[in-house]
Order: C-alpha cells, then structure tokens, then sequence
C-alpha cells in the first residue's frame, strides 16, 4: 500500500486543473506563471472554480473562505500557485 | 460489446426503486454504488460501460438507484445517508446476495451496511467535500443571478429544515451527516485512485477524474482498467 506523498502546492494547482479542465499532462505542464486562466481558458467557468477550490482543499488539506476568493485569483496561473502556496504554509 | 441491460426494482418505504443490472446469469455479482448528486450523472456512462465490461470478464453487477436519485420518486429532501445504507441492505437482500461491493466517490460513504462485504473503493469522497463543491456552485449560480450568498448562510439554511445546492434538496439529516461524514474504517477495503492523485491508495488507474467535468462524459480506458481490476479482486 502506497502512503500518502507529499505534494507541491503547484504540483495540486497541475493536478486540479489537468483534472477539472480535461487536459492532458503536456498541456498543464507548458502552464507559466504568466498563463491567464479566467476568461482565457473557457471550460473554466464559475461552476469549475466551484470544483477547483474544494479540491484544492482537500488535496493541500487547507480550508479556504469565502472572502478570500476574488477575480485576481483565476487571473493567471502564478496568482493561483501564490495562493496555494500560501496556504500551505499558514 | 454486446452485454444485455436488463433492468430490475426493489421495495424500500412503499417506493419502487431502479437497479440496471447486467450478466445476471453469473455466478458472481457485484453490487454498485455510485457517486452522489452531479456526479453520479456525470460517471453514470463510465459505470454502465464499465459494467458490460466486467460481464466479458463473467462477472455480474448491479446498480440501484438510492431513494431521490435517479429515477427514483422517493421525497429528495428525506433521504439521507442513514436511509440509503437501508435501501442498499434491502436491495442485497431482495435481488441477491453479492459479497463484493464496489463503490465510487460519495457512494464509498454508505458501503458500511453490510460488515461480511468485501469493499472496492474508487476516489472515496469525504461528506465535506461534496457538500462545499455544491454550496460554492449555489454562490456562483447566485451569484450570477445578482445575489450574494455567503457559505454561513447558507448552512444556517440547512438546518432550519433544507437547502437547494446545486439542483439538489438536501434536508438537515442528510447536511449534518454529510458535514462530519467519512469512508467507514476497514480491513477489507481495496482504495483505487488516479495516476495523478497522490492519496492513499492500493493501485493506481489511468482514466479521466470524469466526476469534476462539467458535463457528463465516457472514458472507456478507465472504464477497462476499473473492470479489469474488480474481476481481479473478485477473483483473489
């Protein structure tokens, strides 16, 4: 049996979105910083955020509030690994 | 693929409620028990496709539908995880006996009915986590909609008697349970999961998370690989 392994903030924020989005691996893995996620990705919509947080959650074992989701987060994909990683660390 | 659907009911609280069933005529059957809410629509093709599969390997299965889901007319807002542990034991009961029960998602949270059972589980989802994925989707349709909903209230909601998530009537049993609701403990379990999940697991598959799509979907490989590894287990 294969225990738990530790996980990247970023590697989970590849993981969700390869998952939630459909990609395959190549394409999350050419994802920058500097990809623009909301509005430029259109399978991600405000439904599919729904998803991406709570599993977010439950694979970094962090709980996020309400308050602390805005439009900036899903603006590109380093705004996201940010928060991830931040969380990670509280 | 060429495996007969056929289709059967049992009786629970004065309800008729739904199995699909294939490969009835083998020896060995597995009972199916599928995700909860959106996402046992969105994984319901994989299952079946997944099911004429294991009835090539000369396996039977069955999939029942939990009172208030599917097709069935039992009252949405009563049901509850207590309620669908007593549908599944009275659906082994009357249809058949399986000792191999195979479950997915939410579904790995009401297996615990029957402690002789062996235990296959795919992803198993905690309570939470479908409860929060399903308030968050209710913010954003409201959103949408020009309202703010915030989680608190939305909680405060459910215990007054019900709330509507996501297209779904979820009475305050069935929320309160799903707050602290976890996959029962047990030695006999077989955990499946993704390639790219790192969580426990006993093997890992390679398929599509189909059940964090927004709209239903196939995946015949995962479909092959789950079918493959469940006559295997039933097998051993």
């Amino acid at each position: 049996m294969s225990e738990n392994t530790e996980l990247t903030p970023e590697a989970a924020v590849r993981a969700v979105m390869q998952d939630i989005l459909g990609l395959d691996e190549a394409q999350v893995a050419a994802f920058t910083a500097e990809t623009e996620l909301f509005g430029a990705l259109p399978e991600l919509d405000s439904m599919a955020v729904a998803g991406l947080l709570t599993e977010l959650e439950d694979r970094l074992d962090i709980m996020i509030e309400d308050d602390e989701v805005d439009g900036e987060l899903f603006e590109t994909f380093g705004n996201l690994v940010a928060f991830a990683e931040m969380k990670a660390a509280e | 693929m060429t495996a007969r659907l056929d289709y059967s009911s049992y009786q629970f609280q004065g309800h008729d409620e739904l199995c699909l069933q294939v490969g009835a005529i083998h020896a060995k059957t597995i009972l199916i028990i599928p995700p909860l809410f959106d996402e046992m629509n969105r994984m319901r093709r994989m299952l079946v496709d997944m099911m004429r599969l294991l009835a090539e390997h000369g396996i039977g299965s069955i999939l029942p539908d939990l009172p208030g889901t599917n097709e069935s007319l039992f009252p949405q807002e009563q049901a509850s995880l207590k309620i669908w542990r007593q549908a599944l034991a009275t659906c082994s009961e009357t249809l058949s006996e399986p000792h191999h029960i195979a479950s997915f998602r939410g579904g790995c949270l009401i297996d615990d009915f029957n402690d002789d059972a062996k235990k296959w589980r795919l992803s198993p989802a905690k309570g939470l986590t479908l409860l929060r994925t399903m308030m968050r989707t209710r913010m954003a349709s409201d959103k949408e909609a020009g309202l703010s909903t915030d989680m608190a209230q939305l909680v405060a909601e459910a215990k007054q008697g019900q709330v509507d998530l996501a297209g779904n009537s979820i009475g305050h049993t069935l929320f309160a349970e799903l707050e602290d609701a976890l996959p029962a403990q047990s030695d006999s379990v077989r955990t499946v999961q993704l390639e790219n999940n790192t969580k426990q697991a006993d093997v890992r598959i390679a398929g599509s998370a189909l059940w964090l799509r927004a709209e239903p979907g196939d995946d015949m490989l995962l479909s092959g690989a789950i079918a493959t590894d469940l006559a295997a287990w039933v097998s051993a």
